[in-house]
């Protein structure tokens, strides 16, 4: 695993108390009963810090799982290349 | 250079906050239940102040409540604040008037702005007189508007307009009008200004999409202003300063009288300043002595200088010798009877502040930074953060006085001898106890958490539990002033109990050490046996680490080393007590 999904990791347990990183790679909103609208924003407030990014309004409502996030950051960093 | 308070930290990351929240607390913690007041979504500023509560209390629970999004106002006013330990309200200009946000189009027209002037006004008087009314139950911290009003007027941005000030009027009476009252206090915005630009506050795509109008940057620095103010540490008690290259500059020893300075044309200004803000803590009741290496001639006539900002009235004592410094701060801490960690030292010399520090770990040593502008400065602020109070006292005023007089009392023996009894017959002493079943008298509440040896058992109140006390028909607060022809001691005595029908509980017991060889404890048992005309008083008495005097003074009226929870009778009392010569007046409040 590569050092920018370690941090993405810990922005997840950050907000998913208890789940191990396996169990937080796997995460989605249908997998964890207490992601709601605000779990989003939270995730995406963390991400943008921490990755110092911005995350496009209209992209929020597809960033439903790590995998999401994961990707679009993926995508942001290869833009960025 | 120095901890700092509000702001003024490296400001703490979202993830560092959730994380924080996350650590575990044990079982048996107690809670702390906050309510936030916001009209916004509360999101990470809920999580910030969350987290820096817990870092403030770190082994408690912290739990924290919201109100309903966009309606501070009902919030306010539909708030049971008896469940509540501290309430922190955060108002913004939406709150006054929707359409000073960017939620609502309720337009922004010319003609539009007197009234939305007045809504604000209307609104203003609704919060300010349903913040007053929680803060009788409850202590609440209050933060004003935060970010920059909308581009909604006529007049260019550079220019001020007539209704821009008006709303700015409005915010600051309340703030204002809040400020005076007990229970209430208000974010300095000027601290936060120092972290947080209030050009870089404002999120409007946040704003927009989740309701949430805060960068979280300043979310940080809100949620750790609201918790510092929820915190009210006890302020420090005294101040023990050097004076050459320190209270002024120069060496009066070799420079002579006239040598030393403080004033601009010398460029030595900073230290003037310095004995202003020192001149401004002994005027709030702060204790400041000296502690310098001299000749005790020289500096008598120093201070007969006229234009020393700091005058020789304000200063108790004054160790001026050749002995080492801790010798000093010893004895002043003596005189004062205080213990190390309540006091600061200051001093120019590093090798004198690691020998005071040496032999007072507890004690906050701070060198003096002569010749550093910037320095001073700061010194001067961190000083506001460990004196600072939220409000002053008649007691403030007349702290140094009673410390001073308290030197012809401290000689005398305990025991009851003759010469004792002569003294206290000659000084001319009376006690007022004021007896209500009210909480409103911050000094008694102030003096039952801040006082160790004369203390029935070291327990402390919040703010909520001291007002819920008085919410049962039983409880009392008895209060005990004194004056001699010393001068008078002030409020210095705190009794908190309850009283059913024959039954009499202490609760709470609390004396000041400055009124300690005055036998001021047996006339307040006294007072209680006659006027609650009781045979037994029941005390939640236990042992602690700093409450020796008090359990001396249960040995010798009981005859035998006090348990917890034990009860004098008034047969043991009456045979027990010294002889007492106060006037004594009884003031009982409805």
């Amino acid at each position: 695993m590569s050092e920018r999904d370690d941090r993405l990791v810990r922005c997840f347990a950050s907000v998913f108390h208890g789940l191990t990183p396996d169990e937080i790679r796997s995460t989605s909103d249908e997998s964890v009963g207490t992601w709601d609208s605000l779990t989003t924003v939270t995730l995406a407030a963390l991400v943008q810090e921490e990755f110092n990014v911005e995350i496009d309004a209209e992209v929020l409502s597809r960033l439903d799982s790590f995998e999401a996030f994961r990707g679009y950051l993926a995508d942001l960093h290869q833009d960025k290349e | 250079m120095f901890s700092q308070e509000a702001g003024q930290s490296p400001r703490v990351k979202l993830i560092e906050a959730l994380e924080v929240l996350q650590r575990p607390v044990k079982d048996n913690a107690s809670q702390v239940k906050i309510f936030l007041a916001v009209g916004f979504m509360p999101l990470h500023l809920q999580t910030f102040l969350g987290a820096e509560l817990r870092a403030l209390f770190p082994e408690e629970r912290i739990d924290i409540e919201v109100g309903v999004f966009g309606d501070l106002c009902g919030s306010v006013e539909r708030l049971k604040p008896f469940e509540m330990d501290s309430i922190a309200v955060v108002v913004e200009w939406s709150d006054l008037d929707a359409r000073l946000g960017v939620r609502s189009l309720g337009g922004w027209r010319p003609e539009h702005l007197t009234d939305i002037v007045e809504s604000a006004a209307r609104t203003k008087d609704r919060l300010e007189r349903g913040l007053k009314a929680l803060s009788e139950r409850a202590p609440v911290v209050v933060c004003m508007p935060t970010l920059p009003l909308p581009p909604m007027f006529w007049t260019r941005p550079a220019q001020a307009g007539s209704a821009m000030l008006q709303l700015q009027l409005v915010v600051a009476s309340l703030a204002e009008s809040l400020s005076q009252s007990n229970g209430l206090r208000i974010v300095n915005s000027q601290l936060l200004n120092e972290t947080s630009a209030p050009s870089e506050r404002y999120d409007l795509k946040s704003d927009v999409m989740t309701g949430f109008p805060y960068c979280l940057r300043h979310a940080s620095a809100v949620g750790k202003s609201l918790a510092d103010l929820v915190r009210n540490p006890s302020p420090k008690k005294g101040l023990i300063t050097d004076l050459d290259d320190t209270l002024w500059a120069g060496i009066v020893g070799e420079d002579g009288v006239d040598g030393i300075s403080w004033d601009l044309n010398s460029h030595t200004h900073m230290h003037g300043l310095f004995q202003q803000v020192l001149a401004s803590l002994a005027g709030a009741g702060i204790l400041v002595a000296v502690a310098s290496k001299n000749d005790p001639a020289i500096v008598d006539r120093a201070f007969e200088r006229t234009d020393l900002l700091l005058t020789r009235a304000s200063i108790f004592p004054l160790e001026i010798h050749w002995s080492r410094k801790s010798e000093s701060v010893q004895r002043i801490l003596k005189t004062w009877n205080v213990s190390a960690d309540s006091v600061v030292f200051v001093d120019d010399n590093p090798m004198e502040i690691a020998e005071v520090k040496g032999a007072f770990p507890e004690m906050e040593c701070i060198l003096f930074p002569k010749n550093n502008y910037q320095g001073i400065w700061d010194l001067f602020k961190h000083l506001r953060v460990l004196f600072g109070k939220p409000c002053l006292t008649d007691e403030d005023t007349i702290r140094l006085h009673s410390v001073r007089e308290s030197g012809a009392w401290r000689d005398i023996d305990l025991s009851s001898g003759s010469s004792s009894d002569d003294f206290l017959r000659a000084s001319d002493a009376s006690v007022v106890f004021d007896s209500t079943q009210s909480w409103g008298d911050l000094r008694a509440f102030e003096l039952i958490n801040k006082t160790n040896q004369f203390n029935l058992n070291g327990k402390r109140f919040t703010e909520t539990a001291w007002r819920a006390f008085f919410s049962e028909p039983a409880a009392f607060l008895l209060t005990v002033s004194y004056k001699d022809k010393f001068g008078p001691l002030g409020k210095i005595a705190a009794i908190v109990g309850k009283a059913h029908g024959r039954t009499l509980c202490v609760n709470s017991w609390v004396m000041s050490c400055r009124a300690f060889s005055r036998r001021i404890e047996h006339q307040c048992l006294k007072y209680l046996f006659e006027n609650f005309e009781v045979q037994e008083i029941a005390f939640d008495y236990e042992p602690t680490l700093r409450n020796g005097p008090l359990q001396t003074f249960f040995e010798e009226l009981n005859g035998n080393t006090p348990t917890e929870g034990f009860t004098l009778s008034k047969g043991k009392f009456e045979a027990n007590v010294p002889l007492l010569f106060h006037r004594v007046e009884g003031i009982v409040r409805v």
